[in-house]
Formats: C-alpha cells, sequence, structure tokens
C-alpha cells in the first residue's frame, strides 16, 4: 500500500541493474532523487549466473567482444607471416580456452565491482533479489536464501531485460547452452552446433569457428531476419567460405546425450522434409530472447500494457500505469541495445527528476553485428525503404572495395561491399547506409551522426576521404544499381 | 606534501572508527606474516593500531597486476622487522574500499600510527616500492 502519509522508502525503484536501469538511476540520484536498484540473476539452466551490470556487462557486448577480438588475433598471426613477421611453428598456434574464458570472466569481474562501488559512491541502495510487484507503489525482494525484502517507491522502473529462449524440444533444456554460458564454459565447446541465426547466433559461430572449433548453424527462416537481407547475405557467405555450416531452412528436432558425452542432433529441413543428425560436441540455442515480465507479477501493480511475447508497450517509456514505467529489451518495438536502454534511461531520468521534456528518438539507431566480416548499419534496409517509400522514388549506391590490408596476405576480398539507400530526388537525403568489412562499427559510428543531421548524397560525395581508410569508400560512392554498371572496383586512389 | 595529503586523508579514519561492528575477530597472531584483513575490527586492530607501520594492498584475484603487485610486495616486506604488510580482499572488504576510497586495483595505502600518509593506484615499479618500503621502515625512528 502506499504510505498514508504519502512518504515512500524512494523516490525511484529500478528493478533490474543492467544498461537501462543503472543508467537511470545513477541519472536519478544526479538530479537529488533516493534511488534503490535491484539486480538478480535466475541461474541459467545449466546453471550459470553473474554479478550486477546486466546483460551487456556479463553476458554480451562485453565477453562477445571480447572473443570475436580473441579469433580477429587467431587471424592475425597467420596473415602477420605474410608481412614478414617470424612465427615460429605457425601449425602449432592453437587457442586456450580456460586461459581465455579466465582472462574475459576477470575482466567482467572487475566491471561487476566498479559498478558496485559506483553504486555505493552515489549512494544508491543495491538490493540483490529479485523483485516483483505486491502493489503498485510496492516492490518485494526475494534474496538467493529466500529472505524478503519490502519497498515502497514513489517511482518504479521496469528494466529487466531478457533470457535465451528454448525450443520445446527433447534435450533442449537437459544438454544446451545458451549464450547466458558460452562466455563462461569450463571445458572448451569442442565441434558446435548453433541453433539460431540472428546476430547471437551468428556472431557465436563466427568466432567458435575462427577459434578452431567446428561450427554449424541452424537457419529456420533466414540469417539476420530484420536487417538488410543482402548484406545480411554477405555476411554469412563470408563465414560459409571461413568454414561454418549452415543450413537453411532447418529447424531442430531433439538432442540426445550419447555415452560418450557427447550431443546427437536431429533436425528437419522444413522445404524438403529431409531429417539429418550429426554428433556434436556442444549445442548453443539462440533461438531469440523473451522479456522477463511473468515473474514481475504485473497484475499487482495494474500494469496492462503487454504485446503478445510479453514485452512492455510504453511509447514514451511510461506504461498504463503513470508512475510506472519501463526501459531496455524489456520494452516492445524497440532496438535491443545496450546504447540505446543508456540513453532512454537517462533520458527518463531527467524528465522524471529534472522536469525536462526531451523523449528518447528510437529512429536511425546504428548497430553493429560482429561476425568475423563485419556488417554495420544505421537507417533503413533497402527492403524497409522500398516499402516505405517505393523503389522508384530510391537510389541506391553501390560498390565493393579492397581494403589496403587484405592484399598482402591475400585476404578474400569476394563480400566487402557497402551501400547508401538514399531517396531519388536531389539532394537525395540518405535513409540508409549499410558496410560489411573489417571494424565496421568504427566505420559506421561517425556516420549515425550524419544520418542525424540528414546527410544527402550530394554532402557524402562532397565529402573528402581519408586515405587509405575502409571508411572512406562511402566518400567513393558513385555507380547506382539502377545504372547497372560494374560496382566492383579498378583499382585504388583513382 | 606529506601533511597535507595526511590532512585531507585524516577523515577516513574517523569514518571507519564509526564503521566498527561486533565481528569475529580472527586469532592470528602478528609477527612478520602477512596480515590477511577478513573485516573492519582487524583492520582496526591490527593495521590501524599497529605499533609498526603497515603497507595496506588492496587486492582481486580477478585482477592482473595485483597478482604481479602482491606477492613483490610479500617478498619485499616479509623480512622487515619494523614493517607490516596487510592484504586486503576488495570483494569481502566493501566498507573498507567505501572508506579510502579506493576505485581501482591494486591500490597500495601506507598507515602509519593510524594515519594515513602514502597511496598509490596501480602497478607500480621496482622502484617505487623499494622507496616506499625505505620511507616507511625509517618511519618508526623518525617519530620516536
Amino acid at each position: 500500500m502506499a504510505p498514508i502519509d504519502g512518504t515512500f522508502d524512494y523516490d525511484l525503484a529500478v528493478i533490474g541493474g543492467g544498461s537501462g536501469g543503472l543508467a537511470c538511476a545513477k541519472e536519478a540520484v544526479n538530479q537529488g532523487a533516493r534511488v534503490a536498484v535491484l539486480d538478480y540473476v535466475t541461474p541459467s539452466p545449466q546453471g550459470t549466473k553473474w554479478g550486477l551490470g546486466g546483460t551487456c556487462v556479463n553476458v554480451g557486448c562485453i565477453p562477445k567482444k571480447l572473443m570475436h577480438q580473441a579469433a580477429i588475433l587467431g587471424e592475425s598471426i597467420h596473415e602477420a607471416v605474410a608481412y614478414g613477421w617470424q612465427v615460429p611453428s605457425l601449425d602449432q598456434i592453437k587457442i586456450n580456452w580456460s586461459a581465455l574464458t579466465e582472462s574475459v570472466q576477470n575482466h567482467i569481474k572487475s566491471v561487476n565491482w566498479v559498478t558496485r562501488v559506483d553504486l555505493r559512491d552515489k549512494k544508491i541502495d543495491y538490493i540483490n533479489g529479485l523483485g516483483e510487484f505486491k502493489d503498485p507503489h510496492t516492490i518485494i525482494a526475494t534474496m538467493k536464501n529466500g529472505s524478503k525484502k519490502e519497498l515502497t517507491a514513489k517511482n518504479i522502473l521496469i528494466a529487466v531485460g531478457g533470457r535465451p529462449h528454448y525450443p520445446e524440444i527433447p534435450g533442449a533444456l537437459e544438454y544446451c547452452i545458451s549464450s547466458d554460458d558460452i562466455f563462461s564454459l569450463g571445458h572448451p565447446p569442442g565441434k558446435t552446433l548453433v541453433v539460431g541465426a540472428g546476430y547471437i547466433g551468428l556472431e557465436c559461430a563466427g568466432f567458435l569457428n575462427s577459434l578452431g572449433y567446428p561450427a554449424t548453424v541452424l537457419i529456420r527462416s533466414v540469417p539476420l531476419r530484420g536487417f538488410d537481407q543482402q548484406m545480411a547475405s554477405m555476411v554469412t557467405s563470408e563465414m560459409e567460405m571461413k568454414g561454418v555450416q549452415l543450413h537453411h531452412k532447418c529447424i531442430p528436432l531433439s538432442v540426445e546425450k550419447l555415452e560418450s558425452g557427447q550431443l546427437k542432433a536431429k533436425w528437419l529441413n522444413t522445404e524438403t522434409q529431409e531429417q539429418f543428425e550429426d554428433t556434436f560436441d556442444t549445442v548453443l540455442m539462440a533461438t531469440g530472447r523473451y522479456a522477463l515480465t511473468e515473474q514481475l507479477n504485473l497484475d499487482a501493480a495494474g500494469v496492462k500494457t503487454l504485446s503478445s511475447n510479453g514485452k512492455i508497450v510504453a511509447e514514451t517509456e511510461q506504461t498504463n500505469v503513470p508512475h510506472i514505467y519501463a526501459v531496455g529489451d524489456v520494452l516492445e518495438g524497440r532496438p535491443e541495445l545496450t546504447p540505446v536502454a543508456i540513453h532512454a534511461g537517462r533520458l527518463l531520468a531527467r524528465r522524471m527528476f529534472a522536469g525536462a521534456t526531451q523523449y528518447m528518438d528510437y529512429e536511425n539507431v546504428a548497430t553493429t553485428v560482429f561476425t568475423p566480416l563485419e556488417y554495420g548499419c544505421v537507417g533503413l534496409s533497402e527492403e524497409t525503404a522500398a516499402q516505405r517509400y517505393g523503389s522508384e522514388n530510391l537510389e541506391v549506391y553501390h560498390a565493393y572495395y579492397k581494403p589496403t590490408e587484405f592484399f598482402i596476405p591475400q585476404r578474400n576480398i569476394r563480400n566487402c561491399y557497402l551501400k547508401a539507400v538514399a531517396l531519388r530526388e536531389a539532394p537525395q537525403r540518405i535513409l540508409g547506409l549499410h558496410f560489411v568489412g573489417p571494424v565496421a562499427g568504427e566505420v559506421i559510428q561517425g556516420f549515425a551522426a550524419a544520418i542525424k543531421c540528414g546527410i544527402t548524397m550530394e554532402q557524402l560525395m562532397n565529402t573528402v576521404g581519408i586515405h587509405p581508410t575502409v571508411a572512406e569508400e562511402f566518400t567513393r560512392l558513385n555507380i547506382t544499381k539502377r545504372s547497372g554498371k560494374d560496382p566492383n572496383p579498378a583499382s585504388c586512389c583513382s | 606534501m606529506c601533511s597535507a595529503m595526511c590532512q585531507g586523508l585524516k577523515s577516513p579514519v574517523r569514518r571507519l572508527a564509526n564503521l566498527r561492528k561486533a565481528k569475529n575477530i580472527s586469532t592470528s597472531i602478528v609477527h612478520n606474516e602477512t596480515i590477511l584483513v577478513k573485516n573492519n575490527d582487524e583492520f582496526v586492530h591490527k593495521v590501524m593500531n599497529n605499533e609498526k607501520p603497515v603497507i595496506v594492498n588492496f587486492h582481486a584475484e580477478w585482477c592482473e597486476p595485483c597478482k604481479i603487485l602482491t606477492p613483490k610486495l610479500k617478498e619485499l616486506v616479509e623480512p622487515l622487522p619494523n614493517l607490516d604488510l596487510a592484504i586486503v580482499d576488495v570483494e569481502e572488504n566493501a566498507d573498507l574500499v567505501h572508506t579510502f576510497e579506493v576505485k581501482a586495483v591494486p591500490a597500495v595505502i601506507a598507515i602509519s600510527n593510524g594515519l594515513v600518509v602514502d597511496k598509490f593506484i596501480g602497478l607500480v615499479d621496482t622502484d617505487m616500492i623499494n622507496n616506499l618500503i625505505d620511507r616507511m621502515s625509517n618511519k618508526k625512528k623518525d617519530d620516536s
């Protein structure tokens, strides 16, 4: 019950200590609010748990990028030979999985600690308990030892994020791991089957393969659904070239454990109706994530705005209950990205406590898929742009390119490609930029700011590039898809 | 310079005194063995109230530079009769971390007669460690 005299324990209680929750909490404290943060990690089916910081820090962006980097460095050692480095016993270069996971986990623990120290310094009460609603202003936190703590808050933020979804097939929960487990796996993953070809599945298959663990991917419909499909096919093409096995239109049927300890997976090609099976050391489920709204007991709070997949519908992060908000992956229809959650969380705190009026702009958010050859993009995919404006009103500029550094080790440049999707009418405002190549994230970031300023093809083409880089290829775009001309480069510097 | 630092650093001592709670006190006897600090009381007894100056090393298991610095400190300090070494695991001593405003590890704080007299953050080279040790082990002589 809301206290009769109107005083609450806190001005803001945040359920979920991840990217969105913490950003909002810290900004709220900057604005003078009394804040509590609840964070709790229910162990994964395989028993994995982690500390404060949320998905990104513990089982998402951070460890993913570190493993992606480990994979790239492994390839660099081989490329170094072409540049003249004398590498003894090249064929004996291999990854020590436990050394890799130890370094990654040590870094994560340091971030967990700094986060806790930061909360304490900012006088934010941190409660390591699973939160649920008792009534619209009261939350019950259940600690690991079963004890409960009640707290009341004037405002409540739901920032609980999501967890990996497991398909309902025999053996999934018992024998399979997910992205929750891979980054701290206590033994080398060996030959791995990845079920799912969203960015999580492809990124994992990508770095596992590059680290020396053969990877196979089952793709139910299309890879990177929701992303520009032409770019997605370049990403998967590169992965196949590197040895990742991709099975399109396939769904998993079952996973059983053999006497040897290995796993036998069976799957079905939904087009040909053929069944397949193979033996793996590890099966990693990457079939989507679901929002952790069920355990919140939202009925007790009166929150009714839930979508069919359990996410919270809140256009301006405010639910149907005026003092209850939501931010981050738990929100329906918003990009599930850390910087989005952080930015939205901060703006929300300012609106709550500083009388600010700025709302989060969810349009034109740049992102990058960290597959072996990365894919960075900002704005609309070609398909979405065509749907929205009609392809006759679009002009798509595109080009293949050859990174200078690829020549010497003779790296394949077949999938180094970029395009700009723009309105056809002058000055040709750019609707989307897409880039497949090395360091795609670094390349696209600056252009996200340009898109925010409404950059046009005229402006882009009048921008002088930095040479030699891969990013400069955007300034060199001049061939349209419509012209039918060959988008392959003749040579550099011309 | 040192006294100005001491002025600014005196407040943690008062804060620490307020943190005393009744807890189990470890019974390890302090000769020249390294003090492994498990709680605030132990810190007050064996570090703040120590007749000898103490080098306090804030350490974390997940911190690579700590794995280099801590053994080095042990090696250099343990043989010395008039200087002690205390190791504070940051995961187990959140109060001390807060009191001494430790924001990064490894961190080394030198305490003499209950006052902080020096502090450095990060892995430093052997020369700096030796300088600190020399200054600290001479401190007792200077003060008496």
